[in-house]
């Protein structure tokens, strides 16, 4: 059994008030363990707001800037030039966001910091919805899945965060999983020794919002992997793509089926979703391919 | 121009925040035992020494085995692994070569020659064992590493009981029975050979002169086929043939051989006559599916050209001037309720004539009970025993095939190695220790599997047929290091935390913390969203509802 790897330097505290297991809190830990103490985070309002914070108390051992929903990436970009011109030019600036602050409410600061190739380190939580506020969708919630606010299930599949940000050609843009520690930790310290833009996008299973029990969130995402529903991989300077993960090496009912907000879909609607995820991998098999 | 507002600033950690109180569970970390070491016949600590193989400490898990059996490379060779069967990884793939990684600790420990420790203290109290079988010795082992005098009386001339005498070289080369024996021997026991302890008059001495006596004897009265002339000069009993053919002795037989018998010991004569260059033929009443032996024995039987005829049931023998004939018929066979009960009844018009030039009937062995009336009784086939193997007569305890019908070499030397203790504790007080029950075992469901990516059991390798019925020459090769180790690699070392750290890396909130040796459980932040327990790949960790 390979062994985790990731170092506890008593960068995250406990007493913090994200759900009894959320992963959230988890990829947090490993994020905020593996860049240090020779950072400053950039924090819009989304789970990762209240994890960290809880005025006046910070689980967070590094100073933490609450920003706005829309400007993420361009509050992470004022702090960043602004320790360059204090002389710190080699802290690590993180921006850690949820979905919404990122796909949707965030996207056009997040935009423009790529395309200017901001020195940030970028991290999305990816709950696919809104869900400290209760649980309504984002443009990265997927198709079929209900949330406070499709009902009925989302009438359209998830956006394709990963190709929007390549069109950008930035230096450093990967996914990752909570089921795969090793994997996230490496990618960290891979992007926090890249210059420039860098964004990081983990899967989070959300236990209320997705309707998973307590202990499951970690099962869930390595079913999202397995299923090749959240593929692991990274992609270098807009082009270079390599996958992480060898296969996609079960359908995806056993994924669906351990989250209520898939609850009694139909044959059809699940045939419909295994029909988007083999699209989309074979559009990331011909991209990793050279295609 | 308008002032900007001052930030707000935290001014404490989030450690003033008692999360535990939002929490209706705990996780502790338990210490199940695995399913196998359940199965085991000496309660071995399977998990931990083939984590130690796996880890390459070959010594240290030589140390874990030989504190339940001194036998390792032995019982890796010949035991029949019920472990195995029970493995947790049977659910996943195949179970974990168990028996082959015990016999390669075994084998490294006698190239390497290491010995046992000499016990820490001398006890006055003098235990005799009767019977130099695997039961014995292992009492005997036991017994004195705890300290006490021991005199072990063997009736034959050398030691081992069945495993010298009845099981052949192919299966269980000779000079590994004499190191394993012998290193028990070097602890410091007294050895009294071709002394037969003859009755009960000898045995109520026996008990007199010393502070308790263990009786081994083991099975020794073949049991008899009605209609079968033992006295005719084609018959010889497996038990007989077993003894001389192991001894070097030669038997003459004729050509062609019928063994009667469809068990391990059957196989066993039948092998063991297809290398002396018999042709033989097993003649058993179960049908091929049911025969009693293992079905690699069989399986290997086959390959080295023993003919078999099942369903089928010896009625008469006809002697004539060169050689016999054997009437027999076809029958059909229905297994009953209990091992070994079963019910049959000839097939109509099924008889067939069968030739040949002796008889090998092997069907069994009994306890020799008669010969201690007056201090044992019996109860059923075996001797009477409580459930600390004393028998009726105070400080006498009995074991093995003599006191059971677990009849397997496992067993004899964990009903040994369980008498040891009963015995220490009889003739000691202090060293009284109550036997741990088997309780609730780690279930397949406690192993996160996607620490254990799927991979076939080793395979391991067997001697060419020819080159097989050439010699007594093991028929099981040893397992390479390399191997080994990775063998012991697809243990999940059920219940045996291994000090991975994850469920101290996965906790969302940092409430596990590392004390010596262990981590242990932050009760003021644990949650208790059971995610350390979800993430254990071994089941050490276990959910426990707080009220
Ligand atoms: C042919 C054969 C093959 C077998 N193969 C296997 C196998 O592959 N795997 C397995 O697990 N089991 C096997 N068994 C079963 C196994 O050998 C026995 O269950 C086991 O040996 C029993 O151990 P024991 O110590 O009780 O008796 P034994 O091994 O029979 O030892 C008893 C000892 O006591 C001595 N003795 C008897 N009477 C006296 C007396 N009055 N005074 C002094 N000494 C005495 C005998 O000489 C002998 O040395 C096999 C059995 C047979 C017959
Ligand atoms: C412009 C704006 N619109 C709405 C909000 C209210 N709001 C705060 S957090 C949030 C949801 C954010 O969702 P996401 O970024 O996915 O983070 P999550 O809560 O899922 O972690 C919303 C809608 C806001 N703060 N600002
Ligand atoms: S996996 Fe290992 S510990 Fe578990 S039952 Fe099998 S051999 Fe025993
Ligand atoms: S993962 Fe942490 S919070 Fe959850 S039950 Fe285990 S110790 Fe408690
Ligand atoms: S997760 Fe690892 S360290 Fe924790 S109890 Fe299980 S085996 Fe031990
Ligand atoms: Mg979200």
């Amino acid at each position: 059994m390979e062994a985790i790897k990731y170092e506890e330097n008593g960068q995250f505290h406990s007493g913090h008030v994200a759900c009894a297991g959320c992963v959230e809190a988890l990829a947090l830990r490993v994020v905020l363990n593996t860049v240090g103490q020779d950072a400053v985070a950039v924090v819009p309002p989304s789970c990762t707001a209240v994890i960290c914070g809880g005025y006046p108390f910070s689980s967070v051992k590094i100073p933490v800037f609450h920003t706005t929903l829309e400007s993420g990436a361009a509050s992470a970009s004022g702090v960043k030039r602004a320790l360059v011109a204090k002389g710190k030019p080699d802290t690590t600036v993180l921006c850690l966001a949820g979905d919404g602050g990122t796909y949707d409410i965030g996207l056009q600061a997040l935009s423009s910091a790529a395309e200017r190739n901001e020195d940030i380190l970028y991290v999305c939580f990816d709950n696919e919805g809104y869900m400290n506020t209760g649980g309504q969708k984002s443009s990265s919630t997927p198709l079929n899945a209900v949330t406070g606010s499709t009902p009925a299930g989302k009438l359209t599949r998830k956006k394709n965060m990963v190709e929007i940000l390549a069109a950008h050609r930035i230096p450093y843009i990967a996914t990752a999983s909570p089921s795969d520690l090793n994997d996230l930790t490496d990618k960290v310290k891979k992007a926090k020794n890249i210059r420039g833009m860098k964004v990081l996008i983990i899967l989070i299973p959300c236990l209320p919002g997705w309707g998973v029990a307590d202990d499951r969130a970690v099962a869930c995402a390595r079913e999202a992997v397995n299923a090749g529903v959240f593929p692991l991989f990274e992609v270098e300077d807009g082009t270079k793509y390599t996958l992480n993960v060898k296969e996609k090496v079960q359908p995806v009912n056993s994924y669906l089926a351990m989250q209520k907000r898939y609850r009694q879909l139909s044959e059809e609607k699940i045939s419909a979703i295994q029909a988007d995820v083999d699209e989309d991998w074979q559009r990331l098999m011909d991209k990793t391919n050279g295609r | 121009m308008e002032k900007m507002p001052s930030p707000l600033w935290t001014n404490s950690t989030s450690l003033e925040r008692m999360t535990g109180t939002w929490r209706n569970a705990l996780p502790y970390y338990k210490n199940l035992p695995s399913p196998c070491h359940g199965a085991c016949p000496v309660d071995g600590e399977i998990a931990q020494w083939l984590l130690q193989v796996n880890k390459e400490d070959h010594f240290g898990a030589w140390i874990t085995l030989v504190d339940n059996n001194p036998f390792p490379s032995i019982a890796g060779r010949i035991c029949h692994h019920p472990c195995e069967t029970s493995c947790n990884r049977t659910n996943l793939d195949e179970t974990v070569g168990i028996c082959s990684l015990e016999r390669f600790v075994g084998d490294k420990a006698l190239a390497d020659g290491w010995a046992f420790a000499k016990p820490q203290e001398e006890r006055p109290e003098k235990i005799a064992i009767i019977g130099g079988g695997p039961a014995g010795l292992s009492a005997a082992y036991q017994l004195r590493r705890r300290g006490f005098q021991v005199d072990l009386f063997e009736a034959r001339p050398a030691l081992g009981g069945l495993l010298r005498y009845g099981i052949p070289a192919y299966r269980l080369d000779k000079s590994i029975l004499d190191q394993e024996i012998a290193r028990i021997i070097d602890l410091g026991i007294t050895t009294h050979l071709n002394a037969e302890v003859l009755d009960a008059k000898a045995l109520k001495k026996l008990r007199e002169n010393y502070d308790a006596v263990y009786l081994a004897t083991g099975a020794s009265k073949p049991k008899a086929l009605p209609g079968l002339d033992y006295c005719a000069d084609y018959v010889l009993d497996s038990a007989e043939f077993l003894a001389a053919t192991n001894a070097g002795e030669k038997c003459e037989l004729g050509e062609h051989l019928v063994v009667i018998g469809g068990g391990s010991a059957a196989m066993d004569v039948a092998r063991t006559a297809r290398r002396l260059g018999h042709r033989v033929s097993v003649l058993s009443l179960e049908p091929d599916e049911l025969l009693p032996a293992q079905r690699a024995e069989v399986d290997e039987a086959k390959e080295e050209g023993i003919g078999f005829i099942c369903s089928s049931m010896l009625k008469s023998v006809v002697a004539g001037d060169d050689g016999i004939t054997l009437r027999c018929t076809k029958i059909d066979f229905k297994p009953g309720e209990t091992r070994g009960a079963f019910s049959m009844s000839e097939v109509d018009g099924g008889t067939f004539d069968l030739t040949a030039h002796a008889i090998i009937p092997a069907i069994g062995q009994d306890a020799d009970i008669d010969r201690w009336t007056g201090m044992l009784n019996a109860q059923g086939p075996v001797v009477a025993t409580d459930a600390k193997w004393q028998t009726e007569t105070d400080g006498i305890f009995a074991g093995g095939d003599l006191a059971s019908m677990d009849r397997f070499v496992t067993q004899a030397i964990g009903m040994g190695k369980h008498a040891a203790v009963a015995i220490a504790g009889y003739v000691c007080p202090d060293q009284v220790v109550s036997q741990p029950d088997k309780g609730a075992e780690v279930p397949y469901k406690a192993i996160n599997t996607a620490y254990h990516p799927k991979e076939q059991r080793n395979a391991q390798a067997h001697l060419m047929v020819d080159v097989r019925l050439q010699s007594f020459k093991e028929v099981q090769l040893p397992l390479p290091e390399a191997e080994a180790i990775k063998e012991a690699g697809r243990c999940f070392t059920c219940g045996t935390c291994t000090l991975c750290d994850n469920c101290f890396l996965y906790c969302p909130d940092v409430a596990i913390k590392k004390v010596d040796g262990g981590y242990t459980v932050d009760a003021d932040y644990c949650k208790g969203c059971g995610l350390c327990v979800a993430e254990c790949p071994t089941g050490s960790i276990a959910m426990q509802e707080e009220s």
